[in-house]
């Protein structure tokens, strides 16, 4: 099997970061990043961003308890 | 026998609302993003309520309740709105790659000479900017970035609540993620001005406060 590379590696960043790459492929990609000074860095950041973009949106939207008691009045 | 009749309602009404309540929360977050507007993010939920209600007896116990729910949430979103908006075309930005926003920080000077660079800009970014930077995404990649990035979804779950191949769920996550990047980058950028060296901004002839 061909080794991978740093352009194969970078361009599954997303699928990797998701839990959407087989294990076989995961372990080979989690090696390299752990050895590789050019995309280690990269991976950590696109990985800190989707936790941070997460983190944020979530923050402050609970419903409000006024549409909440609206909504199971219609079950009545 | 109504009395029988009412008794199994109620138990189905119990049943529902143990179902529903812990995916309030996210169903409301999601209907606002999609939506972007408050009013019109109630009705969508309250659409949403009232449709799960109605089909729940089709709701299989031990399936994928919370998919269910958000599959319910776009049929909804898209039945109310998509009818009146044609979304615009989308213009495809060639020359930003996955990694956009690392390589911007890298090559600015002004988030250089912070030391820590990548985290002085992700510290930065606040609610206000990622929910800005989500709403101006194309609708058809908002929906998918929602319900990876801040609902969690899986690509074949996401493909299951859009009815779309995952093929698609991944390009238009890819794509979205790409576009949200130049967004953020734009407020990063903005804000990182004003608050270079802890001064006000200068505007020319301000008093400043």
């Amino acid at each position: 099997m061909r080794h991978l590379d740093c352009e194969d590696v970078l361009r599954e960043v997303w699928s990797y970061l998701d839990g959407e790459v087989e294990e076989t492929r995961f372990l080979e990609i989690q090696a390299h990043v752990e050895e590789c000074a050019g995309c280690g860095p990269r991976y950590e950041f696109q990985r800190r961003l989707i936790m941070i973009i997460q983190t944020r949106a979530r923050q402050g939207y609970p419903i409000p308890e006024t549409l909440r008691q609206r909504l199971f009045r219609l079950l009545e | 026998m109504p009395q029988q009749e009412s008794a199994a309602v109620a138990e189905d009404r119990e049943r529902f609302t143990a179902l529903i309540t812990e995916h309030l929360d996210g169903l409301f977050r999601t209907a606002l993003r999609l939506t972007r507007n408050r009013a019109n993010a109630e009705d969508l939920l309250q659409e949403t309520f009232l449709r799960a209600w109605r089909s729940f007896h089709t709701f299989k116990p031990g399936t994928n309740a919370r998919a269910w729910l958000y599959r319910i949430l776009m049929n909804a979103h898209i039945d109310a709105y998509r009818r009146t908006t044609r979304e615009p075309d989308i213009v495809d930005q060639d020359d930003v790659d996955e990694f956009y926003l690392y390589s911007k920080v890298q090559e600015s000077d002004e988030f250089r000479r912070a030391g820590n660079p990548e985290e002085a800009l992700l510290s930065q970014l606040m609610e206000a900017d990622v929910v800005g930077a989500l709403e101006d995404l194309p609708e058809s990649f908002r929906a998918v970035v929602v319900l990876a990035d801040i609902e969690g979804f899986s690509y074949k779950e996401i493909a299951e609540i859009l009815d779309i191949p995952i093929g698609t769920v991944m390009s238009r996550l890819h794509r979205g993620r790409r576009q949200l990047q130049v967004k953020l980058w734009d407020f990063a950028r903005r804000a990182h001005y004003v608050r270079a060296d802890g001064n006000a901004p200068s505007t020319p002839g301000g008093a400043g406060r």
